[in-house]
């Protein structure tokens, strides 16, 4: 594409002729692109970004109206080991309703971002720019399986923080129970970087999911849900009725929790409880125990890799000749 | 070759079939640069079909080259050079005039954002609004005001103006003729609104069931067809110069030659016969009839 001589004329001086004589247009940069798309992702669907915001904002004014008595907290956690694995627990427990939310939004995000462009006619506005299917697809991929959960998770992070310092703000001043705001910085750095490893983990292991409702919202014409659901039911049933087996929901159930099998937390869960003197959790100490080795080493996690390389292949070659009719 | 590689679209037996119907069967045709082209065809007359597959939007068997690349494999480079309407509704609704700006920005190598603005400037487009916010015409003058910021070398519209009213869809053809139409670049169109659009137009292709029915410069039309009004009870005797068309108006009878008898026909003429070389609207339905007939 790049030959010497359209690199010259692009680099060489401002041409008074328009550049459309001078032949054939370079490409724009691919990460640029990738860039724009991605942006364009999360202009159109806010939710994305709107949806773990709203969330933020309820854990910070929850921060604010909690309350805590002493005589609640000693009997749980009368110990320094204690509270120090219950302000862990907290600090992971406040995420949850950040990724279960992040988890529908996705899901419904996935279903509709190569349907609605054919459902609003918009495809063939965004097929007269020169970005091709594969990029346009890979960056849908992309929002859903890199973007938007590390966006959330910067975003618990920081939800976090402020939490915590906004129960330290109000226990200094005597409104909270003293022994309920405890700050330990390795505590902190430990389950975040737990639940980073976790969604790492989640990321590898749930893209051929991700990468299927891709593929289902580039084919469907209508009932997009319907059109992902349905398949795997009728299997079930199907399979249930002619062999009296289970295979494909075992199948199902294993892409879906198995992962945690896969990354010996069973394991680290008993010595997290161990650490917790059989009382409360310890995260840090389920961090400590985690090994995220035997969980790369496992072939089933890039066999679903080489999965949802195919559904998003395939996903492409749906949409090339795919329009609004 | 060398010839070949100055024809902006070359197709030769394209063909596509949607189940038995033949939506396009066996076309073939040529546009050269700095042409505005009329593809004129009755609904279902494998128009559509046609642009798509000139954009790379559907498979299709035969050759078809749009600026020496095939649209099926290389569609992506091709749309650095092209740029299409292919209808008004199209922009999603969603989008903020500013974004638009910005992704065009963004993803074209050619894009030049200020003859963008410059040219929303003149219009009453917020930058701030959405798509949604805007009438139909903003939407087309918005689409509009993203292709001349292009500079693209071919622009294909398939019915740009649909739904618009008259003045809206004046200034549509007004900008594309002022900003944007030189001898380099190529407009390829089809309308329903033919009389609107004739005198724009360098050439004019007439699609029919899937085939072309003429493919033919505009300037060539005053040699090649003739139409003569005559009155009713002359019109036995014109009938003999063998009209391949005619129909009544206000009691007198149209007739439309091709090549035609240039002898007789002057003789009708000077006995009060009117002669005159048919409109493209005119020829368009008298072509299409007369293929029925």
């Amino acid at each position: 594409m790049s030959t010497p001589e359209t690199n010259l004329s692009s680099a060489g001086a401002p041409m008074v002729d328009s550049p459309s004589v001078s032949g054939v247009a370079r490409a724009a940069p691919l990460l640029g692109t990738l860039i724009m798309l991605v942006r364009r992702e999360l202009w159109e669907h806010r939710a994305l970004w709107l949806g773990p915001l709203a969330i933020s904002a309820l854990l910070v004014a929850c921060a604010f109206a909690v309350h805590i008595g002493p005589v609640e907290l000693s009997e749980h956690a009368g110990s320094d080991v204690q509270r120090r694995a219950l302000f862990g627990l907290v600090q992971w427990g406040l995420t949850v309703p950040q990724y279960i939310v992040m988890l529908i939004i996705l899901n419904f995000y996935l279903l509709d971002c190569l349907y609605a462009e054919r459902k609003d006619r918009s495809i063939l506005f965004w097929k007269s720019l020169p970005v091709s299917d594969a990029t346009t697809v890979a960056s849908k991929l992309l929002v859903a399986v890199v973007v938007v959960p590390l966006g959330v998770y910067l975003l618990a992070m920081v939800t976090n923080l402020l939490f915590s310092a906004i129960w330290l703000a109000r226990a200094s001043y005597g409104l909270l129970a003293p022994n309920a705001s405890v700050w330990d910085t390795v505590v902190f750095l430990k389950v975040e970087a737990l639940m980073l490893v976790g969604l790492f983990v989640s990321m590898l292991w749930y893209a051929p999911l991700a990468a299927y409702f891709l593929m289902i919202s580039a084919w469907a014409r209508r009932a997009v849900f319907l059109w992902a659901v349905l398949p795997p039911v009728i299997a079930i049933l199907v399979e249930h009725l002619a062999f009296r087996t289970q295979y494909v929901a075992g199948l199902i159930e294993y892409r879906t929790t198995g992962i945690w099998q896969r990354t010996n937390m069973e394991q680290a869960a008993n010595s997290a409880i161990a650490a917790g003197k059989h009382q409360i959790v310890s995260l840090a100490a389920f961090f400590d125990a985690l090994n995220i080795r035997e969980f790369l080493l496992n072939i089933d996690v890039w066999l679903g890799l080489a999965v949802a390389l195919g559904f998003a292949f395939v996903a492409v070659r749906l949409r090339r000749y795919r329009d609004d009719t | 070759m060398k010839a070949a590689m100055t024809a902006v679209i070359e197709a030769s037996g394209l063909r596509k079939s949607y189940g038995a119907t033949r939506a396009v069967d066996s076309v073939s045709f040529e546009i050269q640069p700095g042409r505005i082209v009329g593809l004129i065809g009755p609904n279902g007359a494998g128009k559509t079909t046609l642009f798509k597959a000139i954009l790379g939007l559907t498979d299709f068997e035969g050759d078809l080259r749009v600026l020496g690349r095939d649209p099926r494999s290389e569609r992506n480079e091709l749309m650095r050079d092209v740029c299409f309407i292919a209808d008004v509704a199209v922009l999603p609704r969603w989008l903020r005039v500013s974004q638009a700006l910005d992704f065009v920005a963004g993803v074209h190598p050619r894009f030049e954002r200020s003859r963008a603005t410059e040219f929303l400037r003149k219009t009453d487009i917020r930058m701030s609004a959405r798509v949604r916010e805007l009438s139909k015409g903003m939407v087309t003058q918005l689409h509009l005001a993203l292709i001349l910021a292009n500079d693209a070398r071919l622009l294909v519209l398939d019915e740009p103006t649909l739904g618009l009213d008259l003045l809206f869809r004046r200034q549509f053809y007004d900008t594309l003729l002022n900003d944007y139409f030189d001898k380099e670049r190529t407009i390829v169109l089809t309308t329903h609104q033919v009389e609107e659009i004739e005198n724009l137009l360098t050439d004019v292709i007439f699609v029919n069931r899937g085939r072309i029915v003429l493919d033919t410069p505009v300037d060539a039309l005053p040699g090649r067809y003739v139409q003569l009004t005559v009155s009713a009870e002359r019109a036995v005797q014109a009938r003999q110069l063998k009209p391949f068309y005619e129909r009544e108006v206000f009691g007198r009878v149209a007739m439309f030659f091709e090549g035609g008898d240039p002898q007789g026909l002057a003789a009708f003429a000077a006995s009060g016969g009117e002669l005159r070389t048919p409109t493209v609207a005119d020829l368009f339905v008298a072509k299409m009839e007369g293929s029925l007939a």
